[in-house]
């Protein structure tokens, strides 16, 4: 080295040569298509996972990623295809088994190879819109083995074979089955369905189509039901165990149309065992999973059992309320109305869910039935009478109120709610007279129940008998008072003053009181308008009662309980032997009708009589003679006469008080008029009836005939006018 | 409320000629009849008043009526009271009496004769049947606070008013009335429903008659009875 300067030192990095060498990439590749038969052949515990990522990490660096790409294609297609063949070659039982291990095992290999050529899953394949190596994996498994036209038939077939013995009750491998099916869904949701479930829901269609129309054949209704239903829980139980999830609907839908939807209308009419026979024998779990079978069918399955049920409980009713035997005794009436509704309601509570549609089927079919029978307002308030008089007797005050609850839900159903009113009070009236009410708080109980449906209106009466009643003790407590002192010897005398419009009027009629009654009530005449100016009093002798103690011929000693007419009879009997019909006739001159009625009890009563009448008989004549019966006899001291309680009516009797209902109704018609015409001024004839029924519906139903009539009435005392132009218009005058 | 029970007929009757009849019998002629016509007119009522109620009573008009040849119970004197605005049936008032021939410029029983069939035609025109109809129900109104006549004097006055226009409605409904026992007595408002009715509804099909609409209720029986019949 001659003198040269010194340079600068440099120290170069070490540069591994890297050899762009043409066969680099071949060999490369070889290396890591050598690595994934050796993965494929089980053998990936002898390969070096960093080394095999840096070769495939170079490639891809030194642009050999497409070779690589499409040398891995190759590579796993070859692979599967041998795979494919081998699976193909499977006998019988084994072939799922094969599919199934060589499907996990193609998982396993994928993952390691999907791991080693990670760097070009990242990058390469990304820049180049490839399909990555998991998913490439996938869909060659799919298109290769899967799609293979022996395998593909042949796997749809196997796992529909395998069903359809399950269905059939035999045990098959479950834990197979759900991975195998997990593999379907894994390569993609149309290979499960396309492949699998399409033909999976055909297939039961058929199965199951065939299957009801045995069991529809051989089966009675519930029997049936239960099968479908097993049925339906078994396919749920499937798809939980090892169907895709979103499989379950499609799944008990094919159910639900083949053995519930095909056959709806058979299982509802089949004879002796359809909805009509379970209803009637309370069949709760049939009907309860018939409601929860049918409720699935979307289209009209509840309708069809709400019909057919609605149906039958109407045509019930209506045989109820329509049958002769049924009306003659009220109080049985009204009750098996109220077994019918509890029945039904239980059926509703316990097989169908409480379901507000069956409520309101229930509800209007009772009302319907209800109204068919002109006599149900009346009949309900005789059991109500008949309940309050001895029925409640020692019930508890809950149970009370229970009874009450289920009399007023009837109320609710009646269309003439004023007929019911009428007769309620009546019979309210013959009990609080009578005394014979089992307890006062039921009776209000019942009042409130009645305001709180209808408004103050309609109670507002019946609060004022209550009132009177009350009044007339205080009254009676005033008057023994006051005159206790000069009433002495006479009899004893209970007053009870009905204010007139409170009570339902009764015709008064004649009746001469003995002397002995007349005094006294004189007295108490005197002294209630001695503190009452301005009122008027008048004796009902029709409504009242007597005690009267009686000594027979040999003896024996009475009390007898009988009306005021026959107080007024028996009297006479003190200053004479025997009396002819005529003779009592005009001493008392009690109206004919009514003296023949009590002369009857009297007389002629099938256990021993008080009387005695010449000739025996039921008949009353001009001239057949009474005198008293020395033989009578009676285990009890105190003895009944009279018959106080309240009775159906005659038909004459039904007859008159529906006029009388008639008559009411007209002013409430016309008021109702009158109130519409006065706030619209104009209206044509169609709204008036219309809005006059909306008015009055609550109590009852106008007929449109007679708002006519109404109308016209008051046309003509000129309240109202037609219109001059527009005939069909009537105007308001001021 | 108040209730208006008045009976004066309402609107006047009396129309501008619409025909050219060269008679001047219809114009108006209050303002337009001479001095002497009123005397005669008045001199006509006298010769048929009565001396000491000074109106025409019944026997009265008889005397005219047989003086102009018609009888007493033809329409045409019901047309004629209609004229005069007559209040009280059977009895004529001077005040009427000359409204009523003044219009017909009639001063003599001859001409008030020959005014007659002009006053039918005139009557019989639309505008003015209408209130000649309802006239003719509120002059049988004889009693004070009177509001409907029994069936039977009905019966002859539908004959009387519309028995020429409406012979077989009139005939089935007079029949109809006679044998129902609903009603004993028609109202005003039941008597114009049926001129109504006869004018619109077809007879004897009834086809366009609804009783779903305000049509009186006596009608609504009648209809139901008449089909009831055909069938």
């Amino acid at each position: 080295m001659s003198g040269q300067k010194k340079k600068n030192f440099q120290i170069e990095a070490f540069k591994h040569r890297v050899m762009v060498d043409p066969k680099y990439a071949e060999k490369t590749w070889k290396i890591l298509e050598h690595a994934i038969q050796e993965i494929y052949n089980h053998n990936a515990s002898g390969l070096s996972f960093e080394e095999l990522y840096r070769n495939a990490y170079n490639m891809v660096l030194h642009k050999f990623g497409e070779k690589l790409y499409s040398g891995l294609v190759t590579t796993m297609t070859s692979h599967l295809s041998d795979i494919s063949k081998s699976i193909e070659a499977a006998q019988g039982e084994l072939f799922l088994e094969e599919l199934n291990r060589k499907w996990l095992d193609h998982n396993k290999a994928l993952q390691m190879i999907r791991d080693i050529l990670m760097y070009m899953d990242r990058t390469f394949i990304p820049s180049t819109h490839k399909t990555p190596v998991h998913e490439l994996g996938l869909n060659l498994w799919r298109d290769v083995v899967i799609h293979s036209c022996k395998t593909q038939i042949r796997l749809q077939d196997t796992l529909l074979e395998l069903v359809h013995r399950e269905r059939n009750g035999e045990v098959i491998n479950r834990g197979l089955m759900r991975s195998i099916i997990k593999m379907l869904m894994d390569l993609g949701s149309s290979v499960y369905q396309d492949d699998f479930e399409q033909h999976f829901l055909e297939v039961s269609a058929n199965f199951y189509g065939l299957e009801s129309q045995q069991y529809i054949e051989s089966c009675d209704c519930g029997d049936y039901l239960k099968k479908a239903e097993r049925r339906l829980n078994e396919e749920m139980e499937r798809v939980s165990h090892y169907l895709d999830a979103r499989s379950l609907e499609k799944i008990t839908n094919v159910v639900e149309k083949e053995m519930i939807e095909n056959h709806m209308h058979r299982l509802v009419h089949m004879e002796n065992s359809g909805l009509v026979n379970m209803l009637v024998n309370d069949k709760y779990d049939d009907l309860g999973r018939k409601y929860n079978l049918f409720r699935r069918v979307a289209n009209g399955g509840l309708l069809i059992v709400r019909d057919v049920m609605t149906s039958y409980i109407r045509d019930t009713g209506k045989q109820l309320v329509t049958d002769p035997e049924r009306l003659k005794d009220p109080v049985d009436f009204v009750q098996r109305l109220l077994d019918l509704k509890d029945k039904y309601d239980k059926i509703i509570s316990l097989a169908f869910n409480n379901d507000k549609t069956f409520q309101n089927a229930l509800n209007s079919s009772f009302e319907y039935f209800i109204n068919l029978n002109a006599r149900s307002p009346e009949f309900i308030s005789l059991f109500v009478d008949d309940k309050l008089r001895k029925g409640l007797k020692g019930v508890s005050e809950e149970d009370v109120e229970v009874v009450l609850d289920k009399v007023m839900m009837l109320f609710r159903y009646l269309q003439e709610k004023d007929v019911f009113e009428k007769y309620y009070k009546q019979h309210l009236a013959k009990r609080l007279l009578a005394g014979k009410t089992v307890s006062d708080d039921a009776e209000r109980s019942l009042i409130v129940k009645l305001k709180t449906e209808c408004g103050y209106q309609f109670t507002s009466k019946l609060e004022g008998m209550f009132t009177d009643m009350k009044t007339s003790q205080d009254t009676m407590q005033g008057f023994h008072e006051s005159l206790g002192a000069e009433l002495g010897d006479s009899p004893s005398l209970t007053v009870q003053v009905l204010t007139t419009g409170s009570w339902p009027t009764q015709p008064s009629a004649t009746c001469n009181l003995p002397a002995e009654i007349l005094g006294v009530c004189e007295k108490f005449r005197s002294y209630y308008l001695g503190t009452h100016t301005g009122r008027r009093l008048s004796w009902q002798t029709n409504m009242g009662t007597a005690d009267l103690k009686a000594i027979f011929g040999k003896g024996q000693k009475h009390e007898l309980n009988v009306s005021t007419y026959q107080m007024c009879v028996l009297m006479l009997f003190n200053n004479a032997d025997r009396l002819s019909y005529k003779e009592i006739e005009q001493a008392t001159e009690i109206p004919a009708s009514d003296l023949k009625r009590c002369l009857q009890s009297l007389a002629c009563a099938r256990v021993k009589s008080v009387l005695r009448k010449e000739p025996i008989g039921r008949d009353i004549a001009e001239d057949d003679a009474f005198s008293v019966n020395d033989k009578f006899s009676s285990k009890l001291y105190k003895v009944r006469i009279s018959t106080v309680a309240a009775q159906r009516e005659s038909e004459p009797e039904n007859q008159e008080t529906r006029q009388r209902v008639e008559e009411d109704r007209k002013p409430q018609i016309e008021a109702a008029i009158v109130r519409i015409m006065k706030s619209r001024r104009v209206l044509d004839h169609n709204n008036i009836v219309a809005e006059v029924i909306k008015q009055l519906q609550s109590r009852f139903l106008p007929n449109p005939v007679v708002i006519k009539k109404r109308i016209e009435s008051l046309i003509e005392r000129e309240f109202l006018e037609r219109d001059k132009n527009d005939r069909k218009l009537y105007r308001y005058l001021a | 409320m108040r209730r208006s029970a008045s009976r004066k007929t309402g609107q006047p009757n009396s129309t501008p000629s619409l025909n050219s009849s060269p008679a001047d019998l219809f114009r108006s002629a209050s303002s337009k009849a001479t001095t002497k016509e009123l005397e005669r007119i008045d001199a006509l009522y006298y010769s048929y008043a009565n001396g000491s109620s000074a109106m025409i009573d019944p026997e009265g008009i008889e005397a005219l009526c047989s003086d102009m040849e018609v009888d007493h119970t033809d329409v045409r004197i019901l047309m004629l009271a209609w004229k005069m605005k007559a209040e009280k049936q059977g009895y004529f008032s001077l005040e009427e009496w000359r409204r009523g021939l003044k219009a017909l410029r009639a001063d003599t029983v001859n001409k008030l004769k020959k005014a007659l069939p002009e006053l039918e035609k005139e009557v019989k025109r639309p505008t003015n049947f209408v209130d000649f109809y309802s006239y003719a129900f509120r002059y049988c109104l004889t009693e004070e606070k009177q509001k409907s006549i029994d069936i039977e004097s009905i019966c002859e006055l539908l004959d009387l008013v519309l028995g020429s226009q409406f012979r077989e409605q009139v005939d089935f409904f007079v029949e109809y009335l006679k044998t129902q026992n609903d009603y004993k007595v028609i109202n005003n408002d039941q008597w114009m429903g049926f001129y109504r009715f006869c004018n619109e509804i077809s007879f004897p099909d009834f086809s366009n008659y609804d009783p779903e609409l305000a049509w009186p209720l006596i009608l609504d029986n009648f209809v139901e009875w008449m089909l009831a019949k055909q069938s």
